[in-house]
């Protein structure tokens, strides 16, 4: 039991991860009710794309640190295009046309594609991503956590919180709510809710590959993990419910911590079945998430 | 058809053989030049390249260059076995040399055994990856091998934590995969020898990042030494959060170890790793100090990504060249034949081959070859210096 709160600390950084790319997947939902099940290879992009940059910094001659922070918006406006990409290839067809599943193939088969393009041009080796903070652990009591580990946590909250400041004070955080409650009644009143999705898509991809340069120092940035950190975080915002921010967080910490304690406390070979079975009980007993409303969908 | 035509035909298809015993040996070379264990793939087609260059340029073998025929198989047990057909059906190689994933070796190798052409392993260490085709229904095996296998290693590794190091409590980290769970089953069978139980025995997934439970729960066991059975990033991983929770206990492993991918992802973490190798980067004999000095020239590198993969893979071809030149011909069979009773001492980097293979033993690579490695500052250097001193230097498979 004296391991319990390193376990606790280390499970909510892994789960802060979960949350933010499950974020990405809520904003879209929103506005859309479509999803990009390309996150993953979104989030590995970001990391990738970061570590080019951080190197090409460091290379001429900037500090670590700064060349970090240099490299972050960098990365936001890529994912944004990236995003905006996958929006205008793989989903507003499908919109337009009311396709119940065009875009579920769309966003994989684009989520494919981002991977191979990775593949050639970063290679299929992880790559060491430079780490901005000290990589010697703090300690607090009996816990050991690395400055990285608290910079992921706060870094995620931080971002969550400004899409969602910018939500609901911007005029055009207003036309993405508008459209999030009611698409066709926000058309009327003039809101373009064509670009609104485009927006929407292109935060979403941001928050991905913003959440990439945030673990790829502790990780390693590469595009082998992408696919089941997507899925980990579908099954986050599946459990937290796809319409609540604060599910998405009670979510991520949720599945991050179950992990650690099950491959502690049970065994290391097991450690993601709690996590899946939690989500099909998520899935049998309150479809909407432990945070979402219910809705009734009418055909 | 007229009696000239058929002359004509007859004397076209005579000047093709006359030109195509000029022709190339083609060699096929198998191997993960991407992914994770590229590291080794890359260094082992190095190795090979080089002694291929060095053989042509001394003139080939039989008067006939050798033609390498490349193809990544990515570690992927389904790729390797296109290749494998590839190889044998379009490209009709003499002789294939690699495999650095024991699964991609096991899933391949039938082809060739069925085409009787021999395959040198020159990477791969799983323990039944020469014995797939021996006894039973099989006639001949043409399975062989010159990497150390997970036998031997495991087995130092065992002797080493145990015996020398004084250890009495391990425990066994090793990865989901067959290397892993093989290597575990091999570890554990050892250390009882030894009467020895490990006091934890922790499992993780190809790709994972978070290693904190697995790390808890041997410190938990009270482990005074980690063995592990992984491969690079994941070991980084092991070492980063023995690291984070500030545990120092040393790591003995497989020669996965000294793999780039765990040296530069863990950097100072992975300091202190042990692990036995076949070849250090070190000038201990001439042939060595010759053969680093050639990969350096040529791949203008300092540092080897895989010395151990680099010397192995060179060393292969130098084996199945002595074997095609004693068998006078290019035909499977009698190359197999030429390999099981290699007249010729073959001075070779990893060691000297004298018999290295006999009909009933493919293993080039006996147990008294390795020495202790251990990583010291981004680098592999030899643990007990005294291993690859004097007459310790060349180490050659006993008599038997």
């Amino acid at each position: 039991m004296q391991y319990l709160p390193q376990l606790i600390a280390s499970g909510i950084s892994i789960g802060m991860i979960y949350a933010v790319v499950a974020f990405g997947y809520q904003l879209t939902f929103a506005t859309s009710k479509t999803l990009n099940f390309g996150q993953g290879e979104a989030l590995a992009l970001g990391g990738l794309t970061g570590w080019s940059v951080t190197t090409w910094l460091i290379a001429h001659g900037i500090g670590v640190g700064v060349a970090y922070l240099l490299m972050i918006p960098i990365v936001l406006i890529f994912g944004m295009l990236q995003g905006a990409v996958v929006e205008r290839l793989g989903v507003r067809q499908a919109i337009k046309t009311k396709s119940e599943a065009g875009w579920i193939m769309a966003t994989i088969a684009l989520g494919i594609i981002f991977k191979n393009l990775a593949e050639n041009i970063w290679g299929r080796d992880a790559l060491k991503f430079p780490s901005p903070l000290p990589e010697a652990a703090l300690t607090f009591g009996s816990v050991r956590i690395q400055p990285m580990e608290i910079a992921i946590v706060i870094g995620a909250l931080a971002m969550m919180l400004a899409v969602e400041l910018f939500n609901r004070r911007s005029i055009f955080g207003k036309a993405v709510v508008a459209t999030a409650n009611d698409r066709d009644a926000a058309g009327l009143m003039g809101i373009n809710t064509g670009l609104v999705i485009a927006f929407s898509y292109a935060l979403s991809s941001m928050a991905a590959a913003f959440a990439g340069v945030l673990v790829a120092p502790i990780t390693t940035a590469g595009v082998s993990s992408a696919a089941v950190l997507g899925l980990k975080a579908f099954a986050v915002a599946i459990i937290g419910g796809l319409s609540s921010g604060l599910g998405v967080i009670v979510g991520g910490l949720i599945l991050g911590i179950t992990e650690t304690m099950t491959g502690y406390f049970i065994s290391t070979g097991y450690k993601d079945v709690p996590g899946l079975v939690l989500l099909l009980l998520v899935l049998s007993f309150k479809p909407s998430g432990l945070f979402g409303k219910a809705t009734i969908k009418k055909v | 058809m007229t009696l000239s035509k058929l002359s004509l035909i007859l004397i076209a298809s005579s000047f093709l053989t006359s030109a195509y015993a000029a022709d190339p040996i083609k060699v096929g070379l198998s191997g993960p030049f991407t992914g994770g264990s590229s590291s080794m793939g890359v260094s082992m087609r190095d190795g090979v390249k080089l002694a291929v260059t060095e053989i042509n340029k001394a003139g080939g073998v039989l008067g006939r260059e050798i033609q390498l025929v490349e193809r990544d198989d990515e570690a992927k047990n389904e790729v390797g076995v296109q290749v494998a057909q590839e190889l044998i059906s379009k490209e009709g190689v003499v002789a294939t040399l690699g495999y650095v994933n024991t699964g991609v070796a096991l899933g391949s190798q039938r082809f060739y055994q069925e085409a009787e052409i021999p395959v040198i392993n020159n990477v791969a260490t799983g323990s039944v990856v020469t014995k797939q085709f021996l006894g039973g229904d099989f006639k001949n095996n043409y399975v062989f091998r010159n990497s150390a296998n997970d036998t031997i290693q495991s087995a130092m590794i065992a002797s080493e934590a145990v015996t020398k190091q004084g250890f009495k409590k391990p425990a066994i980290l090793a990865d989901s995969t067959n290397y892993g769970k093989l290597g575990t089953t091999d570890l554990t069978a050892a250390l009882t020898k030894l009467n020895i139980t490990p006091v934890a025995t922790e499992k993780f997934n190809i790709g994972d990042t978070d290693m904190t439970a697995q790390v808890l729960r041997a410190k938990e066991a009270g482990a005074d030494v980690i063995l592990t059975y992984a491969l690079g990033p994941e070991l980084a991983q092991v070492a980063n959060a023995m690291a984070k929770l500030g545990w120092k206990v040393p790591v003995i492993g497989s020669w996965a170890l000294s793999m780039a991918s765990f040296i530069d992802t863990a950097g100072p973490n992975g300091d202190g790793a042990m692990m036995p190798e076949t070849f250090i980067q070190v000038p201990s004999t001439p042939k060595r100090k010759a053969f680093i000095e050639a990969y350096q020239s040529t791949y203008k590198i300092d540092r080897m990504p895989s010395p151990v993969s680099a010397a192995q893979g060179y060393d292969s071809v130098y084996l199945l060249a002595a074997a095609i030149k004693q068998a006078g011909s290019t035909d499977g069979p009698k190359i197999r034949e030429a390999l099981e009773n290699l007249n010729d001492k073959i001075e070779g980097v990893v060691t000297t081959y004298d018999h290295p293979f006999s009909a009933a033993d493919h293993e080039a690579i006996s147990a008294n070859i390795p020495v202790f490695g251990v990583v010291k500052g981004g680098r592999v250097v030899p643990m007990h210096p005294e291993d690859l001193e004097g007459a310790n230097a060349l180490r050659v498979k006993p008599k038997g």
